[in-house]
């Protein structure tokens, strides 16, 4: 039986939303049959008060051995330094965190703002905000680059605003049931078998991306076409699984005609929501998008797409997902 | 005479988390303070940003009201920019912002509230051990049917929004998605699965038709008894064991409510401005207070920062809003306790007062009189709360009475959609501007003020129902409305003191700060426990 602690710092409980609506496993099947035991949850505990805070004080000194720390949230440094935007049980949570990642034998840092600052670290940080084991995309973040929890591992980080439910259930399950070296990290510590494909691998509109085909609009528009070229959808760029293991079982937002806002990166929200940015592909020239595929040059995008808008076949210029 | 001063921290599960000093004399709160301890500043970072930064921004504020928060976010620029709106994007809007609350509902019971009933505090009632049966934490054969089939809702919002939580795919305009015919035919059934699996099998052992003919107490009364599937409901059953354990004699609150209203009339509100607000709402807005109605008027509304960590002591209305943080250690000195505001409302004739926002200030609000062919009337909790007084079971029934409720607006919306017809009028960008944009979370009313300059926004304030609820005192030193409902609860057992969660639980609120807990509090640490100057 595996115990997870699961604390919130600069959260809004997103990613514990999120974790509510997994189902196989569920979170009744996670605690009832896979034996987990949730010691405390921030939704889900059931002790109050002084209760509650004699099984952080007992984690953080060792007292209770801890297998798995959650993290949701940004570790909170501000005001100057001292951590007191963010009070929790009598502390800074940031010495909270300090001492229980110290204590577990894994951390787990569970959506952006815990793996790299999220939206709270969104210039101009007035809360001093920052990730786990990084900050933005550089390593480092509260608990500095060499961090190694107890069982020799760095913080593994489920990214994501808020993660998908089977992200987490399924890391969870892998960790608990002891797998835990069979999961391969990626450079930002994000679990290669979620983050090695795009947001656009198994998008329906990756035909209309394959020959240059923009949708014209949101609503209607979003019948057919990519929301690469003009509404700033980041699927090629983006790490994450959102098109193969869709969203509360149904569906995700490229496919629903909303652009993918590169949830899963460092950067989001990218361009730090400066005008202009949101919903807006950036440009070169008017033209060519300023960001590429990954793996693209603009010359050798500006070839392919140039051959793909000679190629592309009439049904790609016209309404695919029709009523 | 013992008085104590009791701090309460962390208070889970009140979605983000809550901590509550109160003052016990003879196992009584007299009076009580509740702290919210996290601050994360969103309103300073949207500053200066692009003008649809607030339809990504805001629904990070509260993973459980992200889809609300996007809702009034775009109604907030729709205003702005003086938007035309197709009446598919008023419906799709309403579905998605109601099948958030539809999730909540029955998350909200079993997870977060219905496991304080399985308290060892109950163990002598009668009906102990049948509860434990039905709420008991993951065990519970209810907790566990209500948990997951909570989730059934949000596959809806999904099928419109491509994800629930935090999708962003409502826009000035309209919405993002054209939804196709099997969209609206799965979401039929995904709705119907859950009516017949939770809420008729589960929570009323009944029809929702039957139900909704309620319209008083006595009606209810009259509902539980009149079959052995209405009585041993979960709906039954908590009516029942709410009267056994009395949870309908405290947590009454401070009688005054607030509703901002939500879901348009697709018809009333195709170019959504301000003043035509009030009158296109399908869910009404509207002030009750001691006894009286009044409309809804946005520019009535203050917040007032004497008790809160922020700069000053001012009060202002949130277009000229500010948010200028100080250190909590700092403020403490200042007589702030809290990174809630304090929103008040000035109601004609009474001044600047705190109103209580959520289900039961909705129920009481549709209960007035002068409602149109497309709006809400329901008269059952303005009669409840005159026939038992408002409490903790009052306000979970008036949540809970909406379920129904919404599952049929929400089947209707579905059936308006025309697929032919447009789901998004792009908008002309006003550079200079303001905006308001409101809605009913599930726990209550949320509101955006927008102000828009040189294509950029110059400020950005919201106000959650958390903060309507939690709020600390205000300048004139009068407790928010969790604060008044506090004062008057029994407290059993000061180490487990199970009664003030579940008054604060009752609010549902959705704040997302962190718990800042002081010493002493159980067993031979009485003796550390702050001693009352009064004793």
């Amino acid at each position: 039986m595996a115990t997870v602690l699961w604390l919130q710092g600069g959260a809004c409980s997103g990613n514990t939303m999120s974790f509510t609506t997994a189902e196989e496993p569920s979170v009744v099947d996670l605690i009832v049959d896979f034996g987990l035991d949730l010691i405390w949850h921030p939704s889900l505990g059931e002790e109050l008060g002084e209760n509650a805070k004699k099984i952080f004080k007992d984690v953080a000194s060792g007292a209770r051995p801890l297998d798995i720390f959650v993290f949701e949230g940004t570790v909170i440094e501000g005001p100057e330094g001292s951590g007191r935007f963010n009070m929790f049980a009598e502390r800074p949570m940031k010495d909270w965190v300090n001492d229980i990642a110290a204590q577990a034998q894994i951390v787990v840092a569970l959506g952006d703002c815990a793996c790299w600052g999220g939206v709270p670290a969104t210039d101009p940080n007035p809360t001093s905000s920052t990730g786990l084991q990084f900050h933005k995309r550089a390593k480092g973040g509260f608990l500095g680059a060499d961090f190694k929890s107890k069982f020799g591992l760095p913080v593994i980080n489920i990214p994501g605003c808020p993660a998908h439910p089977d992200w987490i259930t399924q890391i969870i399950v892998a960790l608990a049931s002891g797998r835990a070296g069979d999961i391969a990290l990626d450079e930002l510590h994000r679990p290669l078998t979620f983050f090695k494909s795009f947001t656009q691998t198994g998008c329906t509109r990756v035909q209309f991306f394959e020959y240059k085909q923009s949708t014209t609009s949101f609503g209607e528009g979003t019948r057919t076409g990519c929301l690469f070229y003009e509404f700033g959808c980041r699927g090629p760029m983006t790490h994450s699984p959102c098109n193969r293991i869709l969203w509360n079982r149904q569906s995700s937002k490229t496919r629903a005609g909303m652009p993918c806002t590169g949830c899963t990166e460092p950067e989001f929200p990218f361009f730090d929501l400066a005008p202009g940015t949101v919903f807006k592909t950036q440009k070169v020239s008017g033209v060519v998008p300023k960001e590429v595929p990954e793996g693209n040059d603009h010359l050798t995008y500006m070839a392919h797409a140039m051959a793909a808008r000679v190629a592309a076949p009439q049904w790609s210029k016209e309404d695919m997902f029709v009523v | 005479m013992t008085a104590v001063d009791l701090h309460v921290s962390p208070l889970g599960r009140v979605e983000g988390d809550l901590d509550v000093r109160v003052t016990i004399q003879d196992g009584v709160v007299t009076s009580a303070w509740t702290e919210a301890s996290m601050f994360r500043g969103f309103e300073i970072i949207l500053r200066g940003k692009d003008p649809q930064a607030g339809l990504i921004v805001t629904p990070r504020i509260c993973g459980i009201c992200g889809g609300s928060h996007l809702y009034k976010a775009a109604y907030a620029l729709d205003v702005a920019w003086q938007t035309e709106m197709p009446e598919n994007a008023t419906l799709v809007r309403n579905i998605a912002q109601a099948v958030e609350t539809l999730q909540s509902i029955p998350k909200y019971f079993y997870a977060l509230f219905a496991i304080d009933l399985v308290n060892k505090k109950y163990s002598k009632s009668p009906m102990y051990e049948e509860a434990v049966r039905r709420f008991a934490p993951y065990v519970g054969e209810h907790y566990q049917k209500g948990v997951i089939l909570s989730n059934k809702p949000v596959e809806v919002y999904a099928i419109f929004g491509g994800q629930w939580p935090h999708s962003s795919f409502m826009v000035p305009g309209g919405v993002m998605c054209a939804p196709t015919l099997s969209d609206v035919t799965r979401s039929l059934a995904i709705l119907d699965f859950w009516k017949n699996e939770w809420l008729e099998k589960i929570w009323l052992g009944g029809s929702i038709d039957r139900w909704l003919e309620n319209q008083t107490w006595e009606d209810i009364l009259v509902w539980l008894n009149e079959s052995k599937s209405h009585y041993d409901s979960d709906c039954g059953f908590f009516i029942r064991y709410c009267q056994d354990v009395g949870l309908d004699l405290y947590g009454k609150g401070v009688g005054n409510y607030l509703a901002t209203g939500t879901y348009f009339d697709p018809a009333s509100y195709a170019r959504p401005t301000i003043d035509a607000r009030n009158a296109a709402l399908i869910n009404r807005s509207g002030i009750y207070a001691d006894g009286d109605f009044f409309s809804f008027d946005q520019s009535r509304v203050r917040e007032d920062v004497t008790h809160s960590f922020y700069e000053g002591t001012t009060s202002r209305h949130p277009f000229e809003g500010e948010t200028l943080p100080i250190d909590p250690a700092l403020g403490k000195k200042q007589d702030k306790y809290s990174w809630a505001k304090s929103p008040r409302y000035d109601v004609p004739g009474k001044g600047h007062v705190p109103l209580e926002v959520g289900p039961l200030a909705r129920r009481v609000v549709a209960g007035s009189p002068g409602a149109t062919s497309h709006q809400d009337y329901d008269p059952l909790f303005l009669n409840v709360i005159n026939s038992i007084g408002p409490s903790i079971m009052v306000r979970q029934l008036a949540r809970m009475h909406e379920a129904p409720k919404y599952f049929k607006w929400v089947k209707q919306w579905l059936h308006q959609l025309n697929l032919q017809e447009s789901f998004y009028k792009k908008p002309v960008e006003i550079d200079n501007a303001k905006g308001f944009g409101g809605t009913e979370a599930a726990r209550g009313a949320l509101c955006d003020w927008i102000v828009l300059e040189n294509g950029k926004i110059a400020n950005y304030q919201v106000i959650t129902p958390t903060a309507w609820n939690i709020g600390p005192r205000d300048k004139a030193g009068v407790l928010g409305p969790m604060e008044n409902a506090l004062v008057g609860s029994p407290i059993v057992d000061v180490t487990d003191p199970i009664e003030l969660g579940h008054v604060a639980r009752s609010f549902d609120s959705c704040l997302v700060c962190t718990v800042h807990a002081y010493d002493g509090k159980s067993g031979k640490e009485l003796s550390r426990f702050v001693v009352n100057g009064m004793v």
